[in-house]
């Protein structure tokens, strides 16, 4: 029995079903173009591979007040250094942990609402440009032809690739991770915790997000010079025995998070490049969901106005790549300065400045703050930090 | 020498790739594809794999 094969031709193939590759496609149908939202997996958003945290402010300013993708709302936060000093960042924004998997299967299931043909368990396996400037995205069930493709396949970036795109990372540019769910009384579910240090994670950090009902995305990630086969999962290990001990571990599971300058240019003729895919994550806390679904927005939304002025070129699309660069695109920058900054500190300057943190009262501590004691002697990097959160 | 993959320890995360300088790895829902060929055997997947599923070894 032959499986039928699914050709189709639309006006925009999205690759990745993720954050940005759903809004990509949400966007660019709700104004009326075609798309094509193809995912290699079965199911949308599973497994998750994220520590699931997102500023307040960043949540509501990208999707609105959707609770329903929120499982907790943090108020605290501390930051423990090397040698075990806890500083308590109090008046930095609040934060919700996600449920990524239900954010991410509606999103996707909106796309689809709004007009997106959502193709799953879909790898696009090669990508061709035809004579007459089409895109051919083939897949084991067909070839999706468009005339416009967003590729957001994630961290992998491998799909860009094929377009001529230099996506892959050096070592010292990923952070590799590990990561799970772990029910213990000890979480505390007012306070999200940081834990740094080389012991624990060298060139990264363990985070403590906590869910609600006494549990918590507890995970690490380490710099991946500092890496070696399987270090990740060995040390996440070793600190839920030391910190969390006695408390029942579950969904462990693991992924990268690039630490590196974001690709550029995002855009070629009628190929443009978000996400993660496009290395937007903040390289100081591997933040990257609001870059995502700004990115993915903004790309579906230029590509889809570009179609009704008649071209979709470089020149047409470029619109997307300027709106990343004035809104996020050079605080990423500077995240990525700031991280090759603190790659070659050692563990005493993190205890240097949590020790004169932890003499400021926790509600007078900002990011300004933070970071003037934190460059205090590096005054070009002060300049650049100080406006890292603005 | 060649990459070899545990496909017990893989969790399917796609990090390799990403880090991957020849472009030599691909990852299918039901497979993990080491293209010979373009593989330099240069160990950056091994070294980054954070559940330590790949390994370099002397066919």
């Amino acid at each position: 029995m032959i499986p039928s094969m699914t050709n189709e031709t639309v006006d925009i193939a999205v690759i990745g079903a993720g954050p940005a590759g759903s809004m990509a496609a949400l966007h660019a149908a709700r104004l009326g173009r075609s798309v094509c939202l193809m995912d290699r997996n079965a199911k949308v958003g599973s497994p998750v591979r994220c520590g699931e945290g997102i500023g307040y402010k960043s949540f509501i300013r990208h999707v609105g007040s959707r609770t329903e993708w929120t499982l907790n709302k943090v108020e605290k936060t501390v930051m423990v250094s090397p040698s075990g000093i806890r500083v308590n960042i109090g008046n930095i924004d609040e934060s919700f942990i996600l449920d990524r998997e239900k954010m991410d299967g509606d999103l996707a299931a909106e796309a689809a609402k709004a007009g997106a043909k959502l193709m799953l368990s879909s790898t696009v396996t090669a990508i061709n440009r035809t004579a007459d400037k089409k895109y051919e995205c083939l897949t084991p069930g067909g070839t999706i032809t468009s005339s416009c493709v967003i590729i957001a396949d994630g961290v992998e970036s491998r799909c860009a690739r094929f377009l001529g795109w230099d996506t892959a990372v050096s070592l010292v540019d990923m952070e590799t991770c590990a990561f799970c769910h772990v029910a213990s009384p000890l979480i505390d579910r007012s306070t999200c915790v940081f834990y740094t240090g080389t012991t624990y994670a060298p060139g990264g950090y363990v985070w403590i997000f906590p869910r609600g009902k006494g549990v918590a995305n507890v995970g690490l990630g380490i710099n991946g010079s500092k890496s070696s086969a399987g270090r990740a999962k060995e040390l996440l290990l070793a600190f839920i025995d030391k910190e969390l001990p006695g408390s029942h571990m579950s969904c462990l599971h693991c992924g990268g998070v690039p630490v590196a300058r974001a690709v550029r240019p995002l855009v070629r003729d009628g190929a443009m490049l978000v996400g993660d895919a496009a290395r937007q994550v903040n390289c100081m806390s591997g933040a990257g969901i609001h870059y995502s679904l700004y990115a993915g927005k903004t790309a579906g939304t230029v590509a889809a106005n570009a179609f009704k002025n008649g071209s979709i070129d470089y020149a047409a699309l470029k619109d997307y790549e300027k709106a990343w660069r004035k809104t996020y695109g050079k605080q990423q920058e500077r995240s990525f300065a700031l991280k090759e900054f603190v790659l070659k500190t050692d563990d005493a300057f993190l205890d240097r400045i949590a020790a004169s943190l932890s003499k400021e009262p926790p509600e007078k501590m900002n990011y300004l703050r933070v970071f003037t004691r934190a460059f205090a002697h590096n005054p070009l990097l002060l300049i650049k930090a100080v406006r890292l959160f603005g | 020498m060649a990459v070899k993959i545990d496909t017990s320890l893989c969790d399917h995360c796609g990090t390799c790739i990403a880090v991957c300088p020849a472009n030599a790895l691909m990852l299918l829902p039901e497979d993990f594809i080491i293209d010979p060929a373009l593989c330099t055997t240069c160990g950056s997947c091994v070294k980054i794999c954070p559940f330590g599923a790949l390994e370099l070894s002397h066919e």
